[in-house]
């Protein structure tokens, strides 16, 4: 049996065998390596219906979306709706329905708004994140491609839960270009900073020019190498030490770095662009990247500045 | 429930096997002893034939596992996602039968589907704590020389994996053809692979692919399975005590 073998396609009119829901396919909306997702209807409104490879995977993500509870203020994820089987040839397929979040995946939001709302969306990200990390729970697969912005609110929210894992669990799913294992910064045990450590690669990643990011990641994936990269651009610099201390895994929890990370927002639109940076800063910077890393010396350089 | 240990052989190659055993029934016989065989093809561009294609595919079905075939790029993470699928779908099956003992010829398929969610829980909870086995068998012969910085990434990649579960976890590496026998046992049972293991230095630049036998081999290491005495001598020993045994040049041997 190959690992990808390929779904059907879902036909334009369906219904579930167990709880009977009536759907109408509109449009395909994306496709990933264990799924294929749908803009359907259902007793007239729109819902994304997603339908997957391996019915077990599938059924386990919906086991970590009913788990994971949406708090009333700030909604981290979409709300699940249905769970059920279609027969597809006559054969039962597992699909499952949730609502659809009209919007905009990060990187292309990011694109099109400016790099300087990168910040703010970190921050907003943080916000579910910590509440995520409070019920027990990782997201593990944390990339621009799993976060949509809503229109109209401009919030940011968490879909794909293919990676959410129980802390203390080894995460279930990860992309290597933001995964701490992968850039050689830890392993893949589920816990806050595993997160964390995701969440500092797309802030890198979104402020980063794309060819400047290939450039630098070419030789391989280390910290060093995103350090070099705060190092040399100015929108990220102002942002170093939360990032710095997410990279090494110092923070504990989603609070003290978003605490970090607002701070540096708010300095940053107080003082001028590039006043702070100049040649002998960014020297002091790099002999502390050298002794940080050595040292692993935990928070003290970052009052040095 | 039982927590049950999970068996793997993980085959990474290039090609067809030419010599000895069909690596088809040696996969057979890995399935019969409890161990599941998942295989990846490895290319660089268009290199894998037709048969060589449906030889990987075999050796999969034959033993129980998945097979995929990939760039060396996509290695690393392609043996973190297989090795989890294929442990997903031995607890399912072992799920299965419990349920058929419980509910007669009832599966999780005719559950109605919040029930199966619960149970979709439980199997990824019983996965995360079940204790695993892995045995990679990199083929070493000369076409896979380019392709072996990537193996070596990925065994290292996969070690961190490894690591991060909350059941007890183990890997060896084996590399074949091996100098004296079909394999070589290059990196013995461990649940930690530095970075620094080297598998390009003293390959055996060969044309032949004993698969089959490899296969048959890496049965031989793991110790649920009892064997023939003398064959047990030569396994069990090498991995188990190198440390006195070390005669052959083993140590410099291993870290390639």
């Amino acid at each position: 049996m190959y690992s990808k073998s390929a779904f059907p396609p879902l036909p334009r009119e369906f219904s579930g065998r167990w709880n009977h829901k009536r759907y109408s396919v509109i449009r395909p909306l994306g496709q990933g390596a264990n799924g294929a997702v749908y803009l359907a209807t259902q007793a007239g409104r729109k819902l994304a219906v997603k339908i997957g490879t391996d019915p077990l995977d599938l059924l386990m993500e919906v086991n970590m979306l009913k788990s994971v509870q949406q708090v009333r203020d700030v909604k981290i994820g979409p709300l699940l709706c249905d769970v059920d089987d279609l027969l597809i040839d006559g054969k039962p397929c597992t699909f499952y329905s949730m609502e659809y979040l009209e919007g905009e995946r990060l990187d292309r939001y990011a694109g099109r708004v400016g790099r300087e709302w990168v910040p703010v969306l970190a921050v907003q990200l943080l916000t579910r994140l910590e509440i995520l990390h409070a019920q027990g729970w990782v997201f593990g697969d944390l990339k621009p491609e799993n976060v949509i912005v809503t229109h109209g609110d401009k919030q940011v929210r968490l879909v794909d839960f293919g990676g959410v894992t129980k802390k203390g669990n080894a995460v279930r799913q990860f992309t290597e270009e933001y995964d701490r294992g992968g850039w050689q910064a830890g392993d893949r045990r589920a816990e806050a900073s595993y997160d964390l450590f995701s969440l500092a690669v797309i802030t890198i990643r979104l402020m980063t020019p794309d060819e400047q990011w290939k450039k630098f990641t070419r030789e391989g994936r280390t910290v060093a190498r995103l350090c070099d990269i705060i190092r040399e651009n100015d929108g990220l610099y102002p942002y170093r030490m939360p990032l710095l201390k997410a990279l090494q895994g110092i923070y504990k929890d989603a609070a003290a770095m978003k605490r970090d990370m607002v701070t540096a927002i708010r300095l940053r639109s107080s003082s001028g662009r590039k006043k702070e940076r100049g040649s002998a800063a960014g020297m002091v910077l790099g002999g502390l990247f050298v002794a940080s890393l050595l040292t692993l010396a935990g928070t003290l350089y970052c009052f040095w500045f | 429930m039982k927590q049950p240990t999970l068996r793997q052989i993980l085959l990474v190659t290039d090609g067809c096997s030419n010599a000895g055993i069909s690596p088809v029934a040696a996969a057979s016989l890995a399935r019969e002893q409890g161990i599941t065989v998942n295989v990846i093809g490895v290319i660089d561009r268009h290199e894998m034939g037709e048969q060589g294609e449906r030889e990987i595919r075999e050796i999969a079905e034959a033993g129980g596992g998945l097979s995929d075939i990939v760039y060396p790029t996509q290695l690393a993470q392609t043996v973190q996602m297989l090795t989890r699928k294929a442990m997903t779908r031995t607890i399912h099956q072992v799920v299965n039968k419990e349920l058929k003992d419980i509910l007669g010829d009832s599966t999780l398929e005719r559950l109605e589907p919040e029930k199966r969610v619960q149970v979709a829980g439980m199997v990824d909870e019983l996965g995360e704590r079940s204790s695993m086995e892995v045995v990679m068998l990199v083929d070493t012969s000369a076409s896979m020389k380019t392709k072996l910085p990537a193996v070596q990434q990925a065994i290292h990649d996969f070690s961190i994996s490894l690591r991060s579960r909350s059941g007890e976890s183990r890997m060896a590496v084996c590399s074949f053809p091996g100098k004296h026998q079909h394999l070589d046992v290059r990196i013995p049972w461990t649940d930690q692979v530095e970075k620094a293991h080297q598998l390009t230095g003293s390959l055996a630049v060969s044309g032949i692919t004993p698969t089959g036998p490899a296969i048959v081999e890496a049965i031989a290491l793991f110790e649920h399975v009892s064997l023939p005495a003398p064959l047990a001598d030569r396994y069990r020993r090498e991995s188990g005590q190198r440390a006195e045994d070390d005669s052959e040049g083993y140590l410099e041997d291993h870290v390639f």
